[in-house]
């Protein structure tokens, strides 16, 4: 094994610590509220002290960074209609179901 | 005799009438709603036979609710509701899909691997990222691994693009405990395509599996 692989073998299950001169604390406290953040939901003053933070910590960066984008997948990701053949069929399948057809 | 034959030829116009209304308004909501709903059943239930069954059971209760409906609520919400429900009952009785609680501490980072998306998706935007048939596959299972009744909110508000009090009245539930359920759900999807491939990885392995090296 690797010296590499060694250091993360003895890291695991651990959660991830933070950026050298950051309390631990203070991720886990915007962790919790990270979607109130992204949908704007948190005061203004609040805002401010997590963008301050985020700027000195990469960690909390990085992962703020892959929560916005998987928000916006989630946003974007669409998937095709109702073919009309299948429409119809489903309304028919209704319709004798309630007796209208 | 003669007037009760009158009065019940009147109430049978009157039921014909009635008949013709629900029917008429059941065309209208079906046209107007059905791309809507198949789009959400999909995403509910993946795509194939169980989306379209879906649909089905929804419009035929939506048929047969069609007088409770007071038009209180948007006609799209209703349905929305109806199909929620359905869903649910479906999937419980087709897979035995137990609906289990998420907690936030499993979806805090173990490993500094963990921290980025092990999909294509950066520097793209959403759109060029979903052209691709690996993102498309690994959003698509992460979001089919959720559990029900996270996954519905995740699809209400963030595909359907409903509001919190919105979903929160379809699922009987308080704006807070939405929002709260929309992060946990928000955090495991965000965790599988995490993951490499966006499939579930055993713990710690992040840096040492040549993959998630490679995609540091």
């Amino acid at each position: 094994m690797s010296s590499v692989q060694k250091q993360h073998a003895s890291k695991k299950a651990q959660p991830l610590h933070p950026h050298p001169g950051h309390a631990k604390t203070r991720c886990l406290k915007i962790f919790r509220r990270l979607s109130a953040y992204l949908d704007g939901d948190l005061p203004g003053n609040v805002c401010q002290e997590i963008r301050k933070h985020v700027g000195d910590c990469p960690n909390c960066e990085v992962f703020i960074q892959s929560l916005r984008v998987t928000i916006s997948l989630c946003r974007k990701y669409d998937t095709g209609p109702l073919p009309p053949a299948a429409q119809a069929r489903l309304k028919l399948a209704i319709l004798r179901a309630v007796g209208r057809a | 005799m003669h007037l009760d034959g009158k009065k019940a030829k009147s109430a049978e116009d009157r039921s014909s009438q009635d008949g013709r209304q629900d029917h008429d308004a059941f065309n209208r909501l079906y046209r107007e709603n059905v791309d809507r709903l198949y789009r959400f059943a999909q995403r509910m239930c993946g795509q194939g036979e169980d989306a379209q069954d879906l649909v089905q059971e929804t419009f035929l209760k939506a048929y047969r609710g069609l007088r409770g409906f007071r038009g209180e609520a948007q006609a799209s919400t209703w349905l929305y509701a109806i199909a929620a429900r359905a869903c649910i009952r479906m999937r419980r009785k087709r897979k035995g899909e137990p609906d289990h609680e998420l907690s936030l501490e499993q979806f805090i980072p173990t490993s500094t691997g963990e921290l980025r998306l092990q999909i294509p998706a950066e520097g793209l935007t959403p759109e060029e990222a979903l052209e691709t048939k690996e993102v498309r596959r690994a959003l698509h299972d992460a979001i089919q691994a959720l559990p029900p009744k996270y996954r519905l909110v995740l699809v209400l508000r963030d595909m359907e693009g409903l509001t919190a009090k919105e979903v929160g009245s379809i699922m009987g539930l308080n704006e807070r405990a939405v929002k709260s359920r929309l992060h946990r759900a928000r955090l495991f999807v965000r965790k599988r395509l995490s993951q490499d491939g966006g499939r579930p990885r055993e713990t710690g392995q992040a840096l040492s599996s040549p993959a998630g090296r490679r995609r540091l």
